[in-house]
């Protein structure tokens, strides 16, 4: 039995615009749970002893809390905002820790050599100093002032480009990525990865945007997120250990890993141990 | 040439990686394969009723086997590809063509299974992939032995393009590489042949670019 | 003790692959001068596994961040920061990499002998056996254990045999032969032991 603190989470568990009158059977830390419409269009989630959940139905997905919610589900207040388009990526499986997948998505080191020629490209490598700080207010993290050169930012970018971004950690295993946008000097693009932990060490990734881009076709975006993230995927699988280590000793971090040094102080202040292990080796 | 293309379908990356090194002009449309399953919707089911992708559609011409569409577009394109230098040679290639058939029902079927969660008896998939896997590699060490560092010759050609995706993408259904040293070089080569793009799960070879000078 | 891991001949400049040896998971890689080398397949930064990286000049990098490490496993450069020296701290553990007769060694620290010399040999091709080494090399009729002798094929073989597992082991078959038809036919007769000792057969 996992902890109250894990247990009074909300987590992603579908997609509306895919979930069928079939339902979908998936498991949520563990355990096996259903996910259905119930009458009127009111999603439910039922535990195998066909115990009714807290749901939500928000950002394109389905949300439920296994607990009892220690908070409302989180704000995204650019979610309602006239204009953008919502994009709905759909569900990768990962083999890795849930939190591993979220860390991943807080760095942006990586982009020169994960994600070469879109998100970064050599000699263009430097991570600036940012700001980070455990917003003691909503008990979330952030990162801002975070700027990176991109050679295709975004699929509506032609040409290099510095962007900027800010990172948000509103639970667990979210996180939401502010970026530049190029149409629309002035807003931010709202990328989102929403993660699932089916198992410790075994998850699914919803990835979903609310973006001011007309232009691009609908499938054209998806397509460009799911190519970002894939690419991530063959990473995720192969870092060890397969947990995320909460304690410093296992891995090295430098200036331009304070956001998952701020994320993985946050989750053990939190006691959120589902994917992390404590101990150093 | 209109390529109905998925950005992570190998099927089509094939597609992509031919043009790509033959300098083929194609247009690209991008296809709703997941989450939308367009192609099991009645508008696409119009232009390929078997539902499936790659299709490749040029003046009425409507191609729905990544194999067929390999071959017209290096027809087009690149017909030193076509690997028709003589009698085995040409066998080769066609034998390479129809083997990645089973590439993409065992090693193709494992990925969409563990990555998209797409029903597949997932350890007949398994031992399927592992079994092509071993017999590419064998097959790679007599053609060493012949002197050959292709499938089907010592020159890349479509059995090269139409047996390489799956065998980089493997560990994406949980199937190892680790042991198959001729699959590794092969995969190098060509992995450093001009023009040579990537998809997600196959990098570029980050080596045959210099380390940046120190600023 | 030394474990042989890998053919030299299939291990270019520059290529990294992953390796086991005495139950350690080793990226084992060579530079563009030649210099063979084994290490911890995990970087200590992030915990990528090494033997997904690049080799440039004499480094290998991760490929995640990019960071790159030296002949001592010591960390060369950080992309993330250009201008940041890397302290002696960040290093990736190493082990002892030899090479003789067509055959890459390793083991964890310097042993007192150089690794077993096979003699002038051709190498032929590597494999992996879902089997135990005993059982793997007694159906081969093959005598010895790292360094194993016989026949197969009609051809006069030895076999360099690496335990990866309680189940798992790999070959690396070295011969005298030189024509192409023998080697093609003992390369078929390792496939065919292969699928024999994997479906559970025995040496009568």
């Amino acid at each position: 039995m996992t902890s109250e603190a894990i247990r009074n989470e909300w987590y992603p568990v579908a997609l509306a615009s895919q979930l069928g009158p079939e339902g979908r059977d998936t498991r949520l830390l563990g355990e096996p749970i259903r996910v259905d419409w119930a009458a009127q269009g009111r999603p439910r989630v039922r535990a195998a002893d066909g115990r009714e959940m807290a749901t939500r139905l928000r950002y394109g997905h389905i949300w439920a809390c296994p607990g009892t919610p220690s908070r409302e589900l989180f704000d995204i207040p650019e979610a309602d905002q006239p204009g953008r388009r919502l994009v709905d990526v759909g569900v990768v499986r990962v083999k890795c820790s849930p939190l591993r997948a979220v860390e991943n998505f807080l760095d942006i080191a990586h982009f020169p050599f994960v994600h070469t020629d879109i998100l970064g490209a050599e000699p263009h490598t430097e991570v600036g100093k940012y700001d980070v700080a455990i917003r003691e207010e909503v008990d979330e993290v952030w990162a801002t002032k975070v700027h990176f050169y991109q050679p295709q930012a975004a699929k509506s970018a032609a040409g290099g480009i510095t962007t900027e971004y800010m990172y948000r950690v509103p639970a667990p295993t979210v996180s939401i990525l502010y970026k530049t946008c190029p149409p629309r000097p002035g807003e931010w693009d709202v990328i989102t990865l929403f993660v699932q932990p089916l198992e410790e060490n075994l998850c699914e990734v919803w990835p979903w945007m609310a973006l001011f881009d007309d232009e691009t076709p609908m499938t054209d975006l998806i397509h460009f997120q799911q190519t970002i993230f894939l690419q991530d995927r063959s990473i995720l699988e192969n870092q060890l250990p397969r947990l995320l280590p909460l304690d410093p000793g296992m891995e090295i971090p430098t200036r331009a890993d304070l956001t998952s040094v701020a994320y993985r102080r946050w989750l053990k202040r939190r006691g959120y141990t589902y994917g992390a292990q404590l101990v150093a080796a | 040439m209109i390529l109905y293309d998925y950005v992570l379908s190998p099927d089509c990356y094939k597609v992509r990686l031919l043009a790509a090194l033959t300098g083929a002009k194609i247009t690209l449309r991008a296809v709703d394969f997941h989450p939308g399953a367009e192609h099991r919707k009645p508008e696409f089911l119009k232009i390929n009723p078997a539902g499936t992708i790659p299709v490749m559609e040029e003046d009425g011409l409507v191609l729905t086997d990544s194999s067929a569409i390999l071959t017209y577009v290096a027809a087009k394109a690149g017909p030193e590809w076509l690997g028709d230098d003589d009698a085995r040679m040409r066998a080769r290639v066609a034998q390479w063509l129809a083997f990645a058939q089973r590439l993409s029902a065992s090693i193709g079927k494992a990925r969409t299974h563990d990555m998209l969660q797409k029903p597949a008896d997932i350890d007949a998939c398994r031992a399927g992939g592992i079994q092509c896997l071993r017999e590419i590699e064998a097959a790679l060490v007599e053609q060493d032995i012949l002197g050959a560092r292709f499938l089907a010759g010592d020159r890349p050609t479509l059995a090269d393009i139409a047996c390489f995706p799956h065998s980089m993408l493997a560990p994406d259904g949980g199937i190892s590489v680790d042991a198959y040293p001729a699959i590794r070089l092969w995969t190098r080569r060509i992995r450093a042949l001009p023009g040579f793009v990537e998809m997600p799960g196959i990098h570029r070879l980050h080596d045959l670019k210099p380390e940046p000078a120190k600023a | 003790m030394w474990t042989p891991v890998a053919l030299s001949r299939d291990v270019p400049p520059l290529v990294v692959l992953p390796v086991v040896a005495g139950g350690r998971e080793l990226a084992l890689w060579r530079s563009a001068s030649g210099r063979i080398a084994a290490w911890a397949d995990r970087c200590p930064h992030r915990g990528m596994r090494l033997s997904h990286g690049f080799v440039r000049g004499e480094a290998l990098s991760c490929i995640y961040h990019g960071w790159s490490y030296g002949a001592a496993g010591n960390c060369l450069r950080i992309p993330a920061h250009p201008d940041l020296e890397p302290p002696e701290t960040i290093r990736v553990a190493v082990h002892v990499a030899a090479e003789a007769g067509g055959l890459i060694w390793v083991a964890p620290s310097a042993p007192e002998a150089p690794p077993p010399d096979p003699g002038a040999l051709q190498p032929l091709r590597s494999l992996t056996v879902e089997a135990g080494t005993a059982a793997v090399l007694s159906l081969a009729g093959l005598a010895g254990d790292t360094l194993a002798r016989g026949h197969l094929a009609g051809v006069e073989v030895t076999v360099a045999v690496q335990p990866i597992g309680p189940a798992r082991c790999a070959l690396h078959v070295l011969t005298g032969a030189a024509g192409a038809a023998e080697r093609i036919a003992l390369s078929r007769e390792l496939d065919a032991l292969r699928r024999r000792a994997e479906a559970g057969e025995m040496a009568a």
